[in-house]
């Protein structure tokens, strides 16, 4: 039995079911209204809760970056079952890139001393994917991804990483970073008990000066890209519609061939 | 000045996100699925019930969680609003499980409720009687002593979930009140499978896993610890229980609007007929958004009616508004969205028609529009009774 403390990164963002609109100017995605957690983020929440807990002891600690002194959507982690919470809120981190939020969750993360880190593999709005591994290299740490089984033995994690064919074995020493996918357990739902326990659970609320960054290094100031523009999607030409005579299956074989897949 | 705050706090808006995640995750295909085959809404109820949704209100010792009317409310017009009425929300936490925590002994507190909070089991209600359903002061059910207990004879009918309830609370007379004239009524917790007690399905055309039946007592044995509130007390529990169970109908009504209301923008948004979402047309703008105003104004009835319920303040004209208001909401509300979605309205598939069964029941149960009317003309505006 060691006793684990499990951080995951949890990102808060706009209801997907609203309907969505980006900043004029700096065309970024609209904040404004109230923020959720991540669909993807249930996930390492769950898995962390498992790990905590079958490693007989320790804590789980959601980390945030989100404008506005978000809550809502630590509170739903924390209504799973999650310990505390670390938000980082701050004017100053305003048009944050991927690297500027990962500085700032990495300096995050270094107070809570994990032993393992989880995030989703990608968020449901930005979805670059890069964050996570960011954050751990930041940290020195060993990351693996894609994660579609996530074990923990002692000193080391087991991770059964997911790629186009199968899954690879991989074993990481601890602490390290695991990004996990969706389907690597099934999140439970928040229980009474659970929602009104979360109402007296710390949310430590950071600023980028409590975490010791200089201003000019995240935020728009410290961006590395601007996006300078935004277009409509170019909509797709309809596809080609085969009405079967008898040579539907011939002609699905020609189109795969043109493809070169068969 | 705090006036009022109309802001849900985070821990009703998590519990509502929680029991619509749950009860969306079986869905209305699930029901009507279940109430066309026989089948019961158990795994559902369970589910719920693991939760700790089901008993919210009950009492912390118990088992239960602690909180209100007002939280059970959220959980009954949550499950409606995901595709899921539930007509036993009325009876089993609400009737029954308001009667017991307020009334019942703490040796009976400690026998019924912790069952009904985990969902282990469920309460039927049994007041309404072929000659006694509008009028409950002619129920002719007796419950006489005998020894050292009591004896029940007497019919009941459309009393819904029996099938599923372990026990059912029975509304019996057990006296006269020399100074009125009237009955004097007692409330007892009977075994659905009590000798001597018959259960016949009433078949009903309603969508819905919960049925009804009806009962025949013939010389039913009950101990006297199964008495709630004391012999000939039984009047005031029951007006005591009868508020949840409006408040609960409303939320449950109030969900199947806001679930109608849903779809029917959906649909309007998406179909095309004229080379416009049908939507632009005012034909349907306009009804869609009456409804909408008429299901607002009822679900703050609805809140206003738990909120004075679980301050223990007089909630009984205000729950006789809120059902009321949401019954004819929901009346309106399914109908527009039925006829938003043309044929399709009628369709198993859509999901619609199949809630006009339960809608249009809960116009006349658990208490019909006119007796609502009645106390609202009499106590509200002072006019003279007309009964
Ligand atoms: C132009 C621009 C403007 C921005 N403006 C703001 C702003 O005003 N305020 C602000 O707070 N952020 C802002 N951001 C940051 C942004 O929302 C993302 O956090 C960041 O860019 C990560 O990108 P992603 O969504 O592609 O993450 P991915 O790399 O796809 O995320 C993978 C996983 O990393 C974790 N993760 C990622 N982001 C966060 C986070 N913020 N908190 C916790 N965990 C996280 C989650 O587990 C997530 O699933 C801005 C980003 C851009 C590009
Ligand atoms: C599906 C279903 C489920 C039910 N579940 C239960 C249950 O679980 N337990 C239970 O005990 N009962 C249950 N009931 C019974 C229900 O509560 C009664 O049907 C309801 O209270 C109306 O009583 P009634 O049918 O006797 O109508 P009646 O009292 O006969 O009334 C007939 C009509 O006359 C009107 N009326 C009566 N008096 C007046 C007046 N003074 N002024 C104006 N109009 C008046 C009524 O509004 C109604 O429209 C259920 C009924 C149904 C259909």
């Amino acid at each position: 039995m060691f006793p684990m403390n499990v951080v995951v990164c949890v990102k808060q963002i706009p209801d997907p079911a609203a309907p969505q609109s980006l900043e004029p100017g700096t065309h970024t995605l609209a904040r404004s209204g109230k923020l959720i957690m991540d669909d993807s983020d249930a996930y390492g929440v769950e898995m962390a809760l498992q790990l905590a807990d079958a490693a007989g002891g320790g804590e789980v600690t959601l980390v945030s970056m989100a404008p506005g002194g978000e809550t809502s959507g630590l509170r739903t982690a924390l209504a799973m079952g999650a310990a505390k919470a670390i938000l980082i809120s701050d004017d100053a981190l305003k048009g944050s890139d991927a690297l500027g939020t990962a500085k700032v969750l990495a300096a995050a993360i270094k107070r809570a001393e994990p032993d393992l880190i989880i995030a989703a593999t990608e968020s449901s709005d930005g979805y670059t994917g890069t964050t996570p591994v960011q954050v751990a290299e930041l940290l020195g740490l060993p990351s693996v991804t894609f994660a579609k089984s996530v074990t923990v033995d002692g000193q080391t994690v087991k991770v059964e990483r997911q790629t186009e064919s199968g899954f690879d074995e991989v074993t990481s020493p601890l602490p390290a970073l695991v990004t996990v996918t969706a389907g690597v357990v099934e999140p439970r739902y928040p229980s009474f008990k659970g929602i009104m326990a979360a109402k007296s659970k710390p949310v430590d609320t950071l600023t980028v000066a409590d975490l010791g960054l200089d201003a000019s290094t995240v935020g728009a100031a410290g961006a590395g890209q601007e996006i300078t523009d935004v277009a409509e999607a170019e909509s797709r030409s309809s596809g080609e519609i085969v009405v079967d005579e008898g040579d539907g299956a011939a002609r699905i074989v020609a189109f795969l061939e043109t493809l070169k897949v068969i | 000045m705090v006036g009022f705050n109309f802001s849900e706090s985070p821990e009703r808006q998590l519990l509502r996100e929680s029991v619509h995640a749950v009860a969306a995750s079986f869905g209305h295909e699930y029901y009507v699925e279940k109430a066309t085959s026989g089948g019961k809404s158990d795994e559902l109820w369970k589910a719920l019930a693991t939760q700790g949704f089901v008993g919210v209100n009950l009492p912390e010792e118990y088992g239960g969680g602690g909180m209100g009317l007002a939280e059970l409310a959220v959980v009954a017009e949550e499950c409606a609003a995901a595709g899921v009425p539930l007509l036993l929300f009325l009876v089993s936490p609400a009737i029954c499980g308001e009667i017991l925590s307020r009334f019942a002994t703490p040796e009976q507190c400690a026998q019924w409720l912790p069952p009904l909070a985990n969902g282990e089991a469920k309460m039927a209600f049994a007041i309404t009687e072929p000659d006694a359903g509008s009028n409950s002061h002619r129920i002719s059910t007796t419950a006489v002593p005998s020894e050292g207990g009591y004896r029940i004879n007497g019919t009941k009918y459309y009393i819904s979930g029996v099938d599923e309830a372990a026990q059912i609370l029975v509304v019996t007379r057990t006296g006269l009140d020399e100074a009125t004239g009237r009955a004097t009524l007692s409330l007892f917790v009977v075994d659905s499978d009590a000798p001597g007690l018959e259960v016949v399905p009433l078949p009903v055309e309603i969508r819905a896993p919960e049925k009804q039946f009806t009962l025949f007592f013939d010389d039913v044995a009950v101990d006297p610890s199964r008495c709630i509130g004391g012999e000939g007390a039984g009047l005031r529990t029951l007006f005591f229980g009868l508020n949840p169970e409006r408040v609960v109908s409303a939320a449950v009504l109030n969900g199947v609007s806001r679930y109608a209301l849903d779809k029917a923008a959906r649909y309007a948004n998406e179909r095309q007929v004229w080379g416009v979402p049908i939507g632009t047309h005012q034909g349907l703008a306009h009804p869609l958004a009456e409804a909408a105003i008429a299901v607002e104004l009822a679900r703050l009835m609805c809140d206003k009616a738990a909120w004075l319920f679980d301050e223990g303040q007089d909630a009984a004209e205000a729950s006789n508004m809120a059902k009321f208001a949401a019954a004819d909401a929901a009346g309106i509300a399914l109908d527009r969205a039925i006829e938003t979605h043309g044929g399709n309205g009628m369709a198993t598939e859509y999901g619609l028609a199949t809630l006009w069964g339960i809608v249009r029941l809960l116009k006349v149960a658990p208490v019909s529009r006119e007796m609502l009317l009645n106390f609202v003309a009499q106590r509200t505006l002072g006019l003279p009774r007309s009964y």
